[in-house]
C-alpha cells in the first residue's frame, strides 16, 4: 500500500535543494545501518507502514524495516520485475499484490538490492489495518523465516469518531504487545523511553503536516505527490528519531525560501491537481513528466497520508501513549470507510482549491484501490470536478502501456485546456 | 479568404488526412500505414493535396492527431484524437452530446459540451476486445472480408449469443459455432451485438445523453450501426466521412490555433 521513494538520484527538474540531499542522505544511511542489524544485539522487526507501532519497538531497541519501502525502492531502481517473477515461479499467482511478490521474491533471493542487503526479521510485527492481503503476506514471511509473528487486529473505521470499545480493544493488544516484547528482549518495557520516542515522533509529524498543507498557496511551492513522496520516507521509516523530526524543520525552511526566492515545482502552474492512488514506482518520472508537460501541479494528494493523516490534526500523544497509539491505527488512509475517504477529499478539493483529481488505480490491488471508479463517478457527477482514472501497476512494469496512459492523459489535461478557453461549465454530466 | 490547414490521423491501420478552407472540406484521402509511419504520414497529405488540386506550399497549418501523431514531424500542432473526434463529430453533428468511436485497435466513449468541448472520455483497456480489430479477426474465421459482414449480420434470423469480447476466445467460440452448423449471418449478428454490449457500458461509464454520434472505421459497418440503435433505443449520426472524424478534427483544432485561439 504505501512507501517512499527513497534511493532515486534526482535529475533536472527536480528540486536540488537541501531537502532533497539530506533526504537521500537519510535513506543511505538507513540502509547502511541495516546491513549490521540482527541478532540479539540489534534485532530486526519486520512492519507494515499503516498504523504501524514503530514506536513501541524502537523503545525495546529493535531496528524496523518497512518491507512495502524496499519493495517501492527496488521498483524504482527498475529492480521489481526480477523479484516478481521469481515470486511467480514460486507459485504466486498474476493477480497478487505487487508488494508481495516484490518482497517474496527478494527474501528468496537473498534480500539483497541495489542499496544494500535487508536483514531477516527476528519479529513480524502485522498491523492488520484495511488491507486484508497483509496478514497473508507476513504468514508466508513468518513460515519462511520461522520467525514469531504478532498480529494488531485493527478494526475498521466506520464513522469519524472511533468506537470507545474499538480504542478498549486495541489497548490491550499493545499491552499484550509489549509484554511479549518483554519477555523476547529480556528488557522491562520503559514508559518514559516510550514517551520520549513519542515526543520526536510528535514533532516530525507536526513538521511533516506544515509541510504537506503549503500546498494550499497559490501557486503552491510543493509537489504534493511527486516530491512528497520522496520526504515520506523520513515521517514512514525513521518515525521517533531525532532525525526525522530534524528533516522537517530543514525541508520547510527550504519551502520557505522557495517562496520567498519564486523557486516553485514549476515555472508556470497551471492546473492544481489532487492525487488519489499508488504511484506506478516502475515509471515514476514518466508518470510525473506526465503531468509536468501540462504545468499540472499536484497541490494534494492522499497517498502520502498512508502513513498517518497528520495534517488533519492526529498526532501522537506523548501523554496518552497507548490510547493515542490505537488511535493513530484506526485512523490509517487504508483503513478508513470510502465515506470518510470521500469526505475527506471533498475537504481537500475545497482547502487547496484544485481544479481537477487523477485516480491512479493498481492492478495487483483490491484494497487501497477498490472503490476507485465510484470514487471517479461521484466527483464527476456530485462534486463536479473533473476527473480523470488510469489504471497501471506499482510494482509491476509490464502492466505500465506509457503511450496509452500518456494518451489519456494528454487527453484530459487538453480537455481541461479546451473547456478553460471555451469558457465551458465545469461539468455537464447528469446528476 | 480562408488558410488551407490539414489535419492527420496517423491511427494503427490507416492515416487519413483531411484539408479545410473555411468550413469545407477541400480534399482528403486514406491511406494504409506500415512499418514506416513518417512514410505513411508524408503520403497521406500528399494524396489529399492531390485530391484539393493543392500544392504542399499552401497548406498553411499541419495539425496531427492518432497515435502517430509524433510522428508527423513537419506538423506544427499535436492533438490527441479523443479531443479531435468531438471537435470533428461537433463540427458535422453540432448537437452532438457523445461520440463512440470504434476504430482498429480502440473504442472510446467521449461526452461532449455544446461547444464541441470533451467533458469526460472512457477508452477500453490495453487490449484489442471490441474493436474493429476483433471484427476482422472474427470474419477472417468465419472466410469474409471485413467489408461483407455488416450487411450479411442484418440478415440474421437467429442472432446467436457471443459471450466472449475477447479477440483470442470469440475467434474459437466462432470456430465452435461454425462446427456446430450455425448460420454465418446469425454468428454474425451476435458479434455484432457482443461489441455494442461492450461499448455500451463504455458509454454508460460517462453518461449516455442524445445526440449521439458513431465515429471511427467500424461505424461504417451497418451492422454495427443498426445494432447499436437498437441498443440505445434512439437515432445515432453517422456521417459518411466518419472515418475522417480525427482528421477532420485535427483540421478544425488547427484551424483555432492558426486563429489564435487555444487548440
Ligand atoms: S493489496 Fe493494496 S493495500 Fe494491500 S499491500 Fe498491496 S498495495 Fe497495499
Amino acid at each position: 500500500m504505501t512507501g517512499a521513494a527513497g534511493a532515486a538520484p534526482p535529475r533536472e527538474g527536480d528540486f536540488l535543494d537541501s531537502g532533497r540531499e539530506l533526504q537521500r542522505r537519510l535513506v543511505e544511511e538507513y540502509y547502511r545501518g541495516l546491513a549490521e542489524a540482527g541478532g540479539p544485539q540489534r534485532p530486526v522487526a519486520y512492519m507494515l507502514v499503516g498504523g504501524n507501532l514503530t514506536e513501541i519497538v524502537r523503545s525495546f531497541g529493535y531496528e524496523v524495516v518497512f518491507p512495502e519501502i524496499v519493495a517501492l525502492n527496488c521498483a524504482i531502481k527498475h529492480r521489481s520485475l526480477e523479484n516478481i517473477l521469481h515470486a511467480e515461479a514460486m507459485g504466486y499467482g498474476l493477480d497478487v499484490c505487487g508488494y508481495v511478490k516484490n518482497d517474496l521474491g527478494l527474501q528468496d533471493l537473498g534480500g539483497s538490492t541495489p542499496f544494500g542487503r535487508i536483514p531477516r526479521p527476528d519479529l513480524l510485527v502485522c498491523s492488520f489495518s484495511g488491507c486484508y492481503v497483509y496478514v497473508k503476506w507476513w504468514e508466508a514471511l513468518a513460515e519462511s523465516y520461522g520467525a514469531p509473528m504478532f498480529t494488531y487486529d485493527v478494526p475498521y473505521l466506520r464513522e469519524e469518531v472511533p468506537y470507545k470499545e474499538d480504542i478498549q480493544y486495541m489497548v490491550a493488544q499493545l499491552w499484550e504487545f509489549v509484554h511479549q516484547l518483554e519477555k523476547r528482549t529480556g528488557r522491562a518495557f520503559d514508559m518514559e523511553e516510550l514517551k520520549r520516542v513519542l515526543r520526536e515522533t510528535r514533532r516530525a509529524e507536526e513538521g511533516w503536516a506544515r509541510y504537506l498543507r503549503a500546498g494550499r498557496l497559490r501557486p503552491s511551492p510543493i509537489e504534493a505527490y511527486f516530491e512528497a513522496i520522496f520526504y515520506m520516507f523520513p515521517i514512514n521509516v525513521l518515525r521517533g528519531t531525532a532525525q526525522a523530526a530534524d528533516f522537517y524543520d530543514v525541508v520547510n525552511a527550504e519551502v520557505e525560501r522557495r517562496v520567498r526566492e519564486g523557486n516553485l515545482p514549476l515555472p508556470e502552474e497551471k492546473v492544481r491537481v489532487l492525487v488519489e492512488g499508488v504511484p506506478p514506482y516502475t515509471n515514476y518520472r514518466t508518470f510525473w513528466d506526465f503531468f509536468r508537460k501540462w504545468g499540472a501541479v499536484s497541490v494534494v494528494a492522499t497517498y502520502p497520508k498512508v502513513g498517518g493523516l497528520f495534517d488533519r490534526g492526529f498526532l501522537h500523544d506523548p501523554a496518552r501513549p497507548f490510547e493515542s497509539i490505537a488511535e493513530y491505527s484506526l485512523g490509517a488512509y487504508v483503513n478508513q470507510s470510502w465515506t470518510l475517504r470521500r469526505k475527506l477529499i471533498q475537504e481537500y478539493l475545497r482547502e487547496y482549491s484544485v481544479d481537477a483529481v487523477v485516480i491512479h488505480g493498481i492492478k495487483s490491488c483490491r484494497s487501497f484501490t477498490a472503490g476507485q471508479g465510484d470514487l471517479r463517478d461521484w466527483l464527476i457527477h456530485d462534486q463536479g470536478v473533473p476527473t480523470l482514472y488510469i489504471e497501471s501497476d506499482h510494482q509491476d512494469p509490464r502492466y505500465f502501456a506509457p503511450a496509452q496512459i500518456k494518451n489519456r492523459m494528454d487527453a484530459f489535461f487538453e480537455s481541461l485546456d479546451q473547456r478553460r478557453t471555451t469558457k465551458a461549465p465545469a461539468t455537464e454530466v447528469a446528476a | 479568404m480562408s488558410a488551407l490547414v490539414a489535419g492527420m490521423d496517423i491511427g494503427s491501420t490507416t492515416a487519413k488526412c483531411v484539408l479545410l478552407e473555411g468550413k469545407e472540406i477541400v480534399g482528403k484521402s486514406l491511406s494504409p500505414v506500415g512499418v514506416d509511419i513518417v512514410k505513411d504520414a508524408e503520403v497521406a497529405l500528399e494524396l489529399a493535396l492531390r485530391d484539393a488540386r493543392r500544392e504542399r506550399s499552401e497548406a498553411a497549418f499541419i495539425a496531427g492527431t492518432g497515435y502517430g501523431r509524433y510522428k508527423v514531424y513537419f506538423g506544427q500542432l499535436t492533438v490527441t484524437e479523443i479531443s479531435c473526434h468531438a471537435r470533428g463529430a461537433h463540427f458535422l453533428f453540432p448537437g452532438t452530446r457523445l461520440v463512440l468511436d470504434i476504430g482498429g485497435q480502440d473504442t472510446k466513449a467521449i461526452r461532449v459540451g455544446s461547444s464541441g468541448e470533451v467533458i469526460d472520455f472512457a477508452m477500453n483497456d490495453k487490449c484489442a476486445a471490441g474493436t474493429g480489430r476483433f471484427l476482422e479477426v472474427c470474419a477472417n474465421a468465419l472466410g469474409f472480408d471485413i467489408g461483407e459482414i455488416g450487411p450479411l449480420s442484418l440478415q440474421a434470423r437467429h442472432p446467436l449469443k457471443v459471450t466472449s469480447t475477447c479477440t483470442v476466445f470469440a475467434e474459437s467460440e466462432v470456430t465452435s459455432f461454425v462446427s456446430r452448423g450455425k448460420e454465418p449471418k446469425d454468428i454474425l449478428a451476435g458479434l455484432h451485438a457482443s461489441i455494442v454490449s461492450r461499448s455500451l457500458s463504455l458509454m454508460q461509464r460517462v453518461g449516455i445523453e442524445p445526440e449521439v454520434t458513431f465515429t471511427g472505421g467500424v461505424s461504417r459497418n451497418e451492422g454495427m450501426v443498426l445494432a447499436l440503435r437498437r441498443r440505445l433505443g434512439a437515432p445515432v449520426n453517422v456521417s459518411p466521412l466518419s472515418q475522417f472524424m480525427g482528421a477532420l478534427g485535427a483540421a478544425l483544432a488547427g484551424q483555432a490555433r492558426c486563429e489564435g485561439a487555444a487548440a
